[in-house]
């Protein structure tokens, strides 16, 4: 409590209320300043969030309602839902939509799965954790499209992985070229550039456990996976919702490695939503249609996020009696 | 969940749902028609700076764009490069979004009804009405739409076999004959690939740009098929008819036999013969000048035709379009004219390996270069000739063009990898039908 405000407080009601309204004005003009100043520092932000952000979503949204010859220079027409039954009605999509989904449900548990426990591993007492942390952390420095051009030429038919499975006497494999071996082929590639990003969070949030509770569970005789289950994975909910959360956000929007390793192909097997609404915009150039698969996607991945937050919430904490 | 962690969960999904329809949404159209039309070739160059995209890579173009700049001095040409595979996706976003940048750019000829149904062309028929009779006729055609002319033709093509002699002469193959009336048939061109993969070619033959419908049209209508489209404003897909299903599994046998590569790309095809690692390669007229550094000898031979089939040739090349939002339409069309019409045509004449020019002037100095001089050079040049004016098929004019060339492209690459070719095709037909019905 400052200085006037004790005084105040000693000081009687009935004077108080007339003292109390000049400092009150002071206080008032105090708060419009600092309200002034705050809205002047916001306002970059603002209008990069408003004119960035918010004003696309609007235009995709509105967009997505319309219908029109495909081209950017012709007017279109309001069409309400049609570009959504349209989609709907279309098998291609349909699939579209499924494989997308599918990925989301392998791609992001495993990812941030082998991140805990890279993560898990390297603050355990090893030698040189730093230069280990740093050597998954490269793949993530890379420009995603130079990792892409070095994953394509690794996967083809006479690149070098099929070399090294050649000399150990296997069969080369087709990856890329393949319907059923393309899409886990894209995996290994996001996965090898996504684990050591996710990897820093988890780490951080682990070394942030206070060790009392570990040594806690030690005096316990816990073991060291009921250690695991019982003290790191609750103590570490927070990163990790935030990595899962991210991590799904990133590969609902997947598209260079599609782009360039595979343009959705072979017959279909890599074409995801996010591609598909690019190639529908651009290639086609039914920018309205494409708008309503934008809409479509971002509705399933609120409703993934939304779910891992339930799944993930922590408990209420119970309030402690006097 | 209390208020407290309800409100960054609140934040982070909406974050990621602005950032994810931030990502994709585009601007949206406005609609409206370009201004235009108000504009005429200048008798006297005005000073601007005119905005060119294209797909060549800038140290290509460059003698082409010094040579305009000594003849025009007052107009400055600033050419950007965009691969070939992102030129369509650039311009729908830039044209779309009704940019003044570019004022010129490359346009793929049978694009263009597709281009300008989309208003992405200016209309140059009253500006150029006195100047058309410059141009061969098929590059003028393929260069209108409805009896508009939407752009210039700057170039023309067409595809002859290659072949390596030293490779061939080492399998003891007989060398094809150059003449055009004995052409090879493709069951003939497999067994003398064969032939020369069994004799150590590394490559038995190569498509120069395999998975392009340009390169593979003349596959099925060879055999009798269609461009791959009927009906009205030939909208409705005919991809599976015998003629495309066999002439299909033809083109998958060359890979699942051993005889094509499968990881070249259209932009590494050249270099890829240039290495002598190929007996034969189907590649265009574009080829000569390259092969005139070549270190084994080499030969030409007219483009193989089914057994049976009609001999067919792939033709029409590149435009130059203008944009209909051009700032600088006068000094845009100043230098279009230039490089598709003066002397023969800029862009031909200067190029330091040479397009096929899309004028009859042009061809002539086109023949006349050095690169034609060889034995080989003047078999090249005879083909070339016999082929533009007897055997070239244009592609399929539709409006739907794009779509059709990006699903038959991605069907190809599908049939090549082992896909079987009348389930890729009957896919790609109900991909088209799809896609084609916003026309319909």
């Amino acid at each position: 409590m400052s200085v006037q405000a004790r005084a105040a407080a000693r000081t009687p009601a009935t004077q108080r209320r007339g003292a109390g309204g000049g400092l009150g004005r002071r206080r008032s003009r105090r708060r419009t300043k600092e309200l002034f100043w705050a809205a002047v520092f916001l306002l970059p932000a603002l209008i990069a969030i408003v004119s960035m952000r918010i004003a696309p979503t609007v235009s995709a949204a509105v967009s997505s309602l319309h219908q029109g010859f495909p081209g950017g220079v012709l007017a279109a027409e309001f069409s309400g839902l049609a570009n959504y039954s349209e989609l709907f009605g279309n098998d291609m999509f349909r699939d579209t939509v499924i494989r997308t989904i599918v990925f989301n449900v392998i791609i992001n548990p495993l990812q941030v799965a082998i991140a805990l426990i890279i993560s898990v591993l390297l603050t355990r007492k090893i030698v040189a954790p730093n230069l280990w942390r740093m050597l998954v952390f490269v793949p993530a420095t890379v420009p995603i499209v130079g990792s892409s051009i070095v994953w394509g030429i690794a996967f083809r038919q006479d690149g070098p992985i099929n070399a090294i499975l050649a000399a150990l006497g296997g069969n080369p494999q087709p990856f890329l070229t393949s319907p059923s071996q393309a899409m886990a082929s894209i995996m290994v590639v996001i996965s090898w550039i996504g684990i050591g990003y996710w990897m820093l969070f988890l780490v951080s949030g682990l070394q942030s456990i206070p060790d009392e509770y570990l040594e806690a569970a030690k005096l316990d005789r816990a073991g060291t996976i009921r250690t695991f289950f019982s003290i790191t994975i609750p103590l570490l909910k927070r990163p990790l919702l935030f990595v899962l959360v991210a991590d799904t956000v990133a590969n609902f929007v997947l598209f260079v490695p599609i782009q360039m390793l595979t343009n959705g192909g072979p017959q279909n097997s890599t074409t995801m939503q996010m591609f598909n609404a690019y190639r529908t915009t651009y290639t086609y150039s039914s920018k309205n249609l494409g708008a309503a698969e934008v809409m479509i996607l971002t509705v399933i991945m609120l409703a993934f996020v939304a779910l891992q937050f339930r799944l993930l919430r922590e408990d209420r904490p119970t309030r402690r009696k006097r | 969940m209390t208020m407290r962690h309800l409100r960054p969960a609140a934040a982070l999904i909406g974050v990621a749902a602005l950032a994810l329809t931030a990502a994709c949404s585009g601007s949206e159209s406005s609609g409206g028609s370009a201004e235009g039309g108000d504009w005429s070739i200048p008798d006297e160059d005005p000073t601007a700076t005119v905005q060119v995209l294209g797909h060549q890579d800038t140290e290509i173009v460059q003698p082409v764009i010094d040579a305009f700049h000594e003849a025009h001095p007052d107009i400055t040409i600033a050419y950007e490069s965009v691969p070939f595979d992102q030129l369509n996706s650039v311009l729908d976003a830039r044209i779309g979004n009704q940019d003044g940048n570019p004022d010129v750019y490359w346009a793929d000829q049978p694009r263009i009804a597709a281009l300008s149904s989309r208003g992405y062309t200016e209309d140059l028929t009253d500006q150029f009405a006195e100047l058309t009779d410059a141009f061969d006729s098929a590059p003028l055609e393929s260069s209108s739409f409805e009896d508009r002319l939407w752009s210039l033709p700057i170039a023309n093509s067409t595809q002859l076999l290659y072949y390596n002699v030293d490779l061939l002469e080492q399998t003891g193959a007989e060398l094809p004959s150059a003449n055009p009336e004995e052409r090879m048939t493709w069951e003939e061109l497999h067994d003398r690939a064969q032939e020369a993969v069994d004799g150590g070619a590394e490559n038995g033959f190569m498509f120069g740009q395999m998975h392009r419908y340009y390169q593979l049209e003349p596959l099925p209508v060879s055999m009798g098929g269609s461009a791959g489209g009927t009906g009205e404003g030939n909208l409705t897909p005919d991809i599976t008819s015998d003629a495309w299903v066999d002439s299909m599994a033809f083109y998958q046998s060359l890979f699942t036999d051993g005889l094509h590569p499968t990881g070249v790309t259209p932009e590494q095809s050249s270099d890829e013969f240039l290495t002598g690692s190929t007996a034969y390669m189907v590649q265009g007229n574009w080829l000569v000048p390259s092969l005139a550094e070549a270190d084994f000898e080499w030969g030409v031979a007219a483009h193989p035709s089914f057994d049976g089939g009609d001999p067919v040739t792939p033709t029409g090349s590149w435009s130059l379009a203008m944009s209909p939002f051009s700032d600088d339409k006068e000094a845009a069309a100043v230098f279009m004219r230039w490089m598709a019409i003066d002397d023969g045509g800029g862009y031909a004449l200067f190029l330091e390996a040479p397009e096929l020019p899309a004028t009859p002037e042009g061809k002539e100095a086109y023949f006349a270069r050095d690169i034609f001089s060889s034995d080989a050079g003047q078999d090249a040049a005879a083909i070339i000739d016999y082929e533009t004016a007897n055997t070239g098929v244009p592609r399929l004019q539709t409006v739907g063009y794009v779509e059709f060339e990006e699903i038959l492209g991605r069907a190809f690459s599908d049939i090549a990898n082992g896909a079987d070719p009348a389930t890729a095709l009957a896919s790609a037909t109900d991909e088209l039908t799809t896609a084609w019905a916003k026309y319909q």
